[in-house]
């Protein structure tokens, strides 16, 4: 029962952060059929800057976390300017080994200006912990399953609601009619791709607390997120955050039942198995055959 | 067929370029020989940047003392590095382009086991010394080869491994011990080593768990092991995922005897792991200890030639840079005795030096034929955090 | 299809470099022939990736996993003593398996669900190898392989290299091999158009399987060598970040080309090296180094340099128009095709509902309607696209239905696309060439464009018309000869029935009566011959029988004289004559300077101008009518207006600046909408919030007022204002698309299209309220295929042929002009006979 528990708080607060990062390739995927191969690295971007901002240049967690997560945005906007724009204008899919290597390159820059040693970043909520069913939560735990939620409702409203983001779901609806109604797509996919960034760094400073802090921390997460992506089908907000769950939860469990050895080995032959059985992801719609 | 004839030129000239343009590159380098070239294969970037870094002060230390002291054969030391990125196809590439292109005397590096593997049978195929300060898997000096070639200055899986299960038995009493193991060759390795140590002694375990290093929650690893009775843990990884483990036993709240190779020492442990971190006992084969002369004088040292480093936390591993420095002495040593830089004279001259005075110890008879390992368990020092400082326990 | 250089050239670039590889290895020794065996067995893994990717387009990022699996096939079987000549082609055997294994569910999905499979696939070889440890040896990894032996002789490192040296020459060779094979061919064909191979009987799972078994098979080789060149593996020699650059290495050396693998495999291996003494700094800058060099060379390093080497030329003789009747002729056909009470639905829309049709051989049947009928939607159903809901398609007796495309194709259905499909990065001969087989793919490495073929698919693209080159790229031709070449590759499966979807959109009208006559012709050697098309000239023309279908119903059924006389095709054609003519209120006031003009615009895709020297004026309050059949020209016309098409020459003047340079977000911001064709909602959006988005530009939340207003207008809209726009009916997403245009207060709304798919009724509240609209003084531009109800709104009117205006004049002479009833029913001829009839 205790192990049950642990696995759940464990795959739970996960699979809610594979979810918010798979969140940021499923935008720019539905916006541009594209995506940023340096997610991963992004994270790490989030977790090292507000580490820089908070530990080295003293500023308040409520100054330098927007602040990271900015400066992640604005790194998702270059790596979608310098990176992935030349070559779809070329019709080339080489974006795809250019966002690799761009992470590659971020990761290398950060190893060498922020140190090769992990650091912690600080939080209040992980300097004790809530004791429930024989083991225990740090608050941050709780509090990542929260905010993952409230960042997905967040832009789920903001999109709905707003102008800007409506504009972007026309783009993704209709490419072509959105520019007709006089939105700019070229910079609606450069924002798309902010956006994308600014989750993942999101999702980096969330979990820093839990982890430590160190240049090549994002990697795995990358992936990660881009299998939850690729099996809530890259097309619908919901379906990738609820594969995010599926994903954490299957993963702790099969850590918790079967020994973390194992778990790759399971959980990629158990999303190969969900993708032989439905090829469009299990909450994609199937692309129609156009003839 | 116009273009036929074109295209064969083409592919000449082009053949003829590509060829001189290696032939160039190839060659330019090994000219100069008024150095002793000394080469280094490590992980110099990613996870284990830290401890490779480790591994280049250390040597750049030692080669800097020596060569104000006229260096080896009346030459300077050189140290060319290689970065292999924890992989060994690209280490002993490396390995091979040190020897054969840039032609090093000897070989110092493998941080990484598998990858010391795989330099270990071209060492001994081409002749050439491999000195290994710290890769700790038992078979790399243990190999079999009838010209053995690798030496090491560094601590022991299967030597560790017995240490700190006699440290467990004898502190603590324990008699079912878990393990919870980083998911990579040096946590199979003490897999080995500790389940060795374990039936030696008629003892059972209460589990192997392994973890990735990324792991962001090891609960589920350690509350199989709790449920499974675990009276205390083996602890082996480098310092961040170490730091998981301390994390997710705080939250457990299990508070149980812990006994850890010597993996948290390479960095801010304490940082990372929390108060708790304290607890941690840990294998080391030298540490800084304020007073100890040969210690201070060293950090001096490495504060002048690395201006970043403010204190003895910023020295981590030490472990790594003595073992390191040590390395290059004994080896200078082996080069000067020997009177040449070729291979197989080294190698007999690292069984015939004595007495070199080093960081960790003064090695009296350091290397025979029959035990090719510098440091022995009684070499070993247990240690754990007090304030940000590692100290010796007790 | 590789063309860029001569097989023999190539064949000798080969061997010259295999030689030169050779020769450097002897004179080398030591690290560099080390480096040279690295070197060859990732040209023989990346030969085998550039199988996968370049000539089949599917992304792998799991190839590491099939090295692993060949290296660790390799160590296991050598440490038991098998010797390394069996050892070889045993990994090479088990990647293979694991490589189809792994296919059966990869081939089916798309880009980056493929990519992520690949990627599982790497992960879990790679743990395998981590836990399988009685095998595998676990993380420590296997070491002490014998080396291999010849007889009694030891192979030593540098016969090892010259011997991997051999076999990346030999599988650039064999690649180059498979390339002009029947197999490459499919391949590549499935790359560029998968439709149209499998209707051209290639079955695409068969030939992806191939692909993906070469590529593992090639890597488990590789790994093979891999095995004792390294004396030592582990699972830590085979990270995922391998599996990514041996795909950079493919893409940078040029994916498809022959020669780019080894280039890859060169600067893959070479560059790292290269780089490293910088030591700690290598990935950093290789991070950089391979953006730079991807951006420097998009292509591929051998696409780029090729790109500057002469084409071979090569003289193809092409057989007589009479060799090819007797060819068409003589083959057994078979005597009819027939179409039962055939249905379809979408998602509970009926777009076909109980066809019945005979199709018999020897004669030209066409299926005529307005757009929106399900005309295309039948031809995919008798081609295997889509599956019927009910009825039956019988081919002789024969069932049909169900059945996939290459099935059909393989029973002698051979068709043409509206939008042509041809292998774009094929030469035009080999588009043809590709089509003989009916999906036989042959010897993997015989030569598929031989003499014979050759020969005949040259005397088919002659016979069908095409004067052009025969090497020339698919993709660079201009639109008449891309139809062309279409109907002769069709042709060259030596089909029963030939369908063709529109083949005249688009053309001039002499090519469209050099059409009409070759396409009589092969009706007459046997063929059942179904033709969809909008010219009606080329209809009445050509045809035995017409079939006329609206809203997916048959509606008439007879000869063009029959169909040309019935009431109810001229009113789905023209416009329901009930309409009630809609003169505007008052008179048209407006000013002689034009709100929106073009002057000698032209435009066009690739090598044909589409629109030639057009110059229209619209003045401020006036309704223009542009008129014209399909294919005219008049979407272009409103694309390069409203700037999704660009560039174009000539100028366009909006409020008297010129505008012909802008983006379409820029235009709108300008006053100039387009309400486009098909209506383009956007539909998971709420009504109200596609209307809002027509006020993007503005910035500013619309008012109430505004609403309210707008509702008045499009009373419909009222109670659906918050469902959202993809329910909605046809007709009220067109009423929506116009309100949402108005939202932007524009000066000038250009109108694609309006009545496109309506039922009758709903047309003519439609134009009831475009009247309103103009009475409101719109400035509106109005593009229908319905002339004489576009007429009966519009001020003056414009009419568009073969891309230029051939008639403008005020809307009452043009309705009388007889003229424009010729252009949309046949020519002057037509129009008489017509006449005549009534």
């Amino acid at each position: 029962m205790t192990l049950l528990i642990a696995a759940l708080v464990s795959g739970i607060g996960l699979g809610s952060m594979y979810g918010l990062i798979a969140l940021g390739f499923q935008i720019t995927y539905s916006v541009s059929q594209t995506v940023n191969f340096a997610q991963g690295s992004v994270v790490m971007l989030g977790a090292v800057l507000g580490y820089v901002f908070i530990e080295r240049l003293g500023m308040n967690w409520m100054i330098a976390y927007p602040l990271a997560v900015l400066c992640c945005g604005g790194f998702g906007m270059l790596v979608e300017v310098l990176l992935v724009r030349p070559f779809v204008e070329r019709n080339s899919e080489a974006w795809l080994m250019a966002t690799v290597a761009g992470g590659i390159f971020l990761d290398n820059a950060v190893l060498f200006t922020f140190g090769n040693e992990p650091r912690t970043l600080a939080s209040s909520l992980t300097q004790s912990t809530w004791q429930f069913a024989g083991t225990g939560i740090y608050p941050q735990q709780v509090l990542i399953p929260i905010a993952a939620v409230g960042v997905a409702l967040a832009l789920h409203f903001l999109f709905r609601k707003t102008l800007q983001g409506r504009a972007l779901l026309a783009v993704v609806q209709n490419g072509q009619a959105a520019r007709l109604m006089g939105i700019n797509t070229t910079a609606m996919v450069s924002g798309s791709f902010a956006l994308s960034a600014m989750l993942a760094g999101g999702a980096g400073l969330l979990i820093a607390p839990l982890l430590s802090v160190h240049s090549d921390m994002g990697t795995l997460f990358g992936l990660k997120a881009f299998a939850v992506a690729i099996l809530g089908g890259m097309t619908s907000a919901s379906g990738v955050m609820l594969a995010g769950f599926i994903y954490g939860l299957v993963e702790a469990l099969v850590t918790t039942y079967f020994g973390s050895s194992s778990t790759y080995i399971i959980v990629f032959a158990l999303l190969i198995l969900a993708l032989t059985w439905k090829p469009d992801g299990l909450f994609g719609r199937p692309a129609v055959k156009k003839v | 067929m116009r273009t036929s004839r074109f295209l064969p030129q083409m592919t000449r000239r082009a053949l003829m370029s590509g060829v001189v343009g290696l032939s160039v590159a190839i060659s330019l380098p090994a000219l100069a020989a008024d150095t002793v070239k000394i080469g280094l294969v490590a992980a110099l970037s990613g996870q284990s940047a830290k401890s490779g870094q480790a591994i280049t002060r250390g040597l750049t230390i030692a080669i800097d003392e020596i060569n104000a002291n006229g260096g080896v054969l009346g030459k300077p030391i050189e140290l060319v590095s290689r970065d292999d990125e924890s992989n060994p196809g690209k280490g002993l590439v490396a390995a091979r382009e040190l020897v054969q292109r840039e032609g090093v005397a000897a070989l110092i590096g493998g941080l990484d086991t598998p990858v010391s593997f795989a330099i270990v049978p071209f060492a001994n195929q081409a002749k050439v010394p491999f000195v290994g300060p710290w890769a700790a898997g038992t078979g790399i000096t243990k190999n079999g080869a009838e010209e053995n070639y690798i030496f090491r200055v560094s601590a022991v899986d299967e030597y560790v491994d017995e240490a700190i299960t006699e440290y467990l038995i004898a502190n603590h009493g324990v008699k079912k011990p878990g393990m919870i193991l980083i998911n990579n060759p040096w946590g199979e390795s003490n897999e080995k080593g500790l389940t060795k140590a374990l039936e030696k002694r008629g003892m059972e375990t209460a589990g192997i768990e392994k973890f990735e290093s990324n792991d962001v929650d090891v609960v589920p690893q350690l509350t199989r092991l709790k449920e499974n009775g675990a009276d205390s843990l083996f602890v082996v990884a480098n310092v961040a995922p170490t730091a998981q483990v301390i994390k997710s036993l705080d939250r457990m709240g299990w508070d149980v005897p812990l006994a850890s190779h010597w993996g948290p020492a390479g960095g801010r442990f304490t940082e990372l792991a929390g108060k708790s971190g304290e607890k941690l006992h840990f294998i080391q084969t030298y540490l800084f200890v304020e007073g100890d002369e040969k210690g201070d004088a060293m950090f001096a040292k490495l504060q002048a030639a690395f201006p970043e480093i403010e204190t003895t936390a910023d020295v981590t591993p030490a472990t790594g840079i003595a073992n390191a420095y040590d390395s290059m002495l004994l080896l200078a040593a082996a080069i000067e005795k020997a009177g040449s830089t070729d291979g197989p004279a080294i190698r007999q001259a690292m069984y015939e030096i004595e007495n070199i005075e080093g960081l960790i110890k003064t090695y009296a008879d350091p290397f025979s034929p029959d035990n090719q390992d510098a440091i022995g368990p009684e070499d070993y020092v247990f240690a754990h955090f007090v304030e940000g400082q590692i100290i010796p326990v007790k | 299809m590789l063309n860029f250089m001569s097989r023999t050239g190539l064949d000798l670039s080969i061997l010259a470099l295999t030689v030169g590889g050779l020769i450097l290895t002897l004179a080398s020794g030591g690290y560099i022939q080390f480096v040279m065996g690295l070197v060859a067995l990732t040209t023989v893994l990346c030969v085998g990736l550039n199988v996968l990717y370049g000539l089949t387009g599917l992304v792998s990022l799991g190839q590491v996993g099939f090295f692993a699996i060949g290296a660790y096939t390799s160590g296991i079987l050598l440490l038991n003593g098998v010797s390394f000549w069996l050892v070889l082609p045993a990994a090479g055997f088990v990647a293979g398996v694991a490589g189809c294994l792994l296919a059966i569910p990869a081939v089916r999905m798309a880009g980056p669900f493929l990519a992520m499979v690949t990627i599982a696939f790497a992960f879990i070889v790679e743990h395998g190898a981590v836990e399988w440890r009685s095998m595998t040896g676990g993380q420590n990894g296997l070491m002490g392989f014998p080396m291999p032996e010849i007889g009694s002789y030891v192979l030593s490192e540098t016969d090892l290299v010259l011997f991997s040296i051999c076999l990346a020459g030999l599988s650039l060779y064999l690649c180059r091999r498979l390339a002009d094979s029947g197999w490459g061919m499919a391949m590549t064909g499935i790359r560029d158009a998968e439709i149209a191979a499998s209707s051209l009987g290639y079955k695409p799972f068969v030939v992806k399987l191939a692909a993906f078994a070469i590529a593992a098979a090639m890597a488990g080789l590789a790994g093979a060598l891999f095995t004792p060149l390294m004396m030592f593996i582990a699972p830590s020699n085979f990270p995922f970040s391998q599996s990514i650059l041996f795909l950079f290495a493919v893409l940078i050396g040029g994916a498809g080309s022959v020669l780019g693998p080894l280039a890859g495999a060169l600067v893959t291996v070479l560059l790292p090296e290269f780089l490293s003494g910088l030591a700690e700094y290598r990935l950093l800058f290789f991070g950089a180094l391979l953006v730079g060099v991807l951006l420097i060379a998009p292509r591929g390093l051998v696409g780029s340099v090729a790109a500057y080497l002469p084409k071979p030329g090569r003289k193809i003789l092409p057989k007589s128009a009479a060799d090819i009747e007797t060819l068409l002729a003589g083959y057994p056909k078979p005597d009819k095709l027939e179409i039962e009470n055939l249905g379809i639905s979408f998602g509970g829309v009926r777009a076909v509902d109980s066809v019945s049709l005979s199709l018999p051989a020897g004669a030209v049947t066409s299926i005529i309607g307005p757009n929106g009928a399900g005309k295309t939607t039948i031809l995919n159903m008798i081609s295997g696209f889509y599956k019927p809901t009910d009825g039956n398609i019988l081919l002789s007796g024969k069932a049909l239905s169900g059945l996939p495309a290459f099935e059909a194709a393989r029973s002698g259905i051979a068709r043409t696309y509206q939008t042509t499909k041809l292998f774009e990065n094929m030469s035009v001969v080999a588009n043809v060439i590709s089509g003989l087989s009916r999906g036989r793919l042959g010897q993997p490495l015989a030569k598929v464009e031989s003499a014979e073929n050759l020969a005949l698919a040259a005397g088919l693209l002659r016979y069908c018309g095409y004067m052009g080159d025969f090497d020339k790229r698919a993709g660079d031709l201009p639109h008449v000869d891309r139809r062309l070449v279409e109907i002769a590759r069709a042709l060259a499966m030596k089909p029963g029935v030939l369908l063709l979807d529109e083949p005249a959109a688009g053309l001039m009208r002499a090519d469209k009566d050099q059409l009409a006559v070759i396409l009589r012709k092969i009706a007459d050697l046997g063929l059942a011959v179904v033709l969809v098309e909008h010219d009606m000239e080329l209809v009445m023309g050509i045809s035995d029988r017409i079939q006329a279908v609206d809203a997916g119903k048959p509606i008439a059924f007879g000869t063009p004289a029959e169909i040309q006389a019935n009431e109810t095709v001229i009113a789905a054609y023209l416009g329901d004559g009930s309409a009630p003519a809609l003169p505007r209120k008052g008179q048209l006031e407006t000013v002689q300077t034009p709100v929106l003009s073009t002057l000698k615009l032209t435009a066009g895709y690739g090598a044909a101008p589409v629109l030639k020297d057009v110059s229209v004026k619209v003045r401020p309050g006036e309704m223009v009518a542009l008129l014209g059949a399909n294919g005219a020209g008049k979407s272009t016309f409103l694309s390069a207006l409203s700037g999704l098409h660009r560039p174009v020459e000539g100028s366009i003047i909006l409020n008297d600046d010129p505008v012909h340079t802008l983006a379409p977000h820029d235009l709108v911001g300008r006053g100039l909408v387009l309400v486009p064709e098909g209506r383009q909602v956007f539909p998971e959006l709420t009504v109200l919030e596609n209307i809002e988005l027509g006020a993007y530009k503005r910035r500013k939340a619309m008012s109430g007022d505004e609403i309210d207003a707008l509702l008045a207008r499009f009373p419909r809209l009222k109670d659906r204002l918050h469902s959202r726009a993809g329910l909605l009916s046809g007709g009220e997403q067109q009423m929506m698309a116009i309100a949402r245009g108005l939202m932007g207060r524009p000066s000038v709304l250009l109108l694609d299209e309006p009545s496109l798919g309506l039922a009758p009724a709903m047309i003519n509240e439609l134009y009831a309220i475009l009247g309103e609209l103009r009475d409101d003084g719109i400035t509106i531009l109005l593009v229908d295929q319905m002339a004489s109800l576009a007429l009966s709104v519009a001020d003056y009117g414009y009419v568009l042929e073969q891309g230029r205006i051939v008639m403008e004049g005020p809307a009452k002479d043009l309705i009388a002009d007889e003229r424009l009833t010729a252009a949309y029913l046949g020519g002057g001829e037509t129009a008489d006979r017509r006449e005549a009839v009534q």
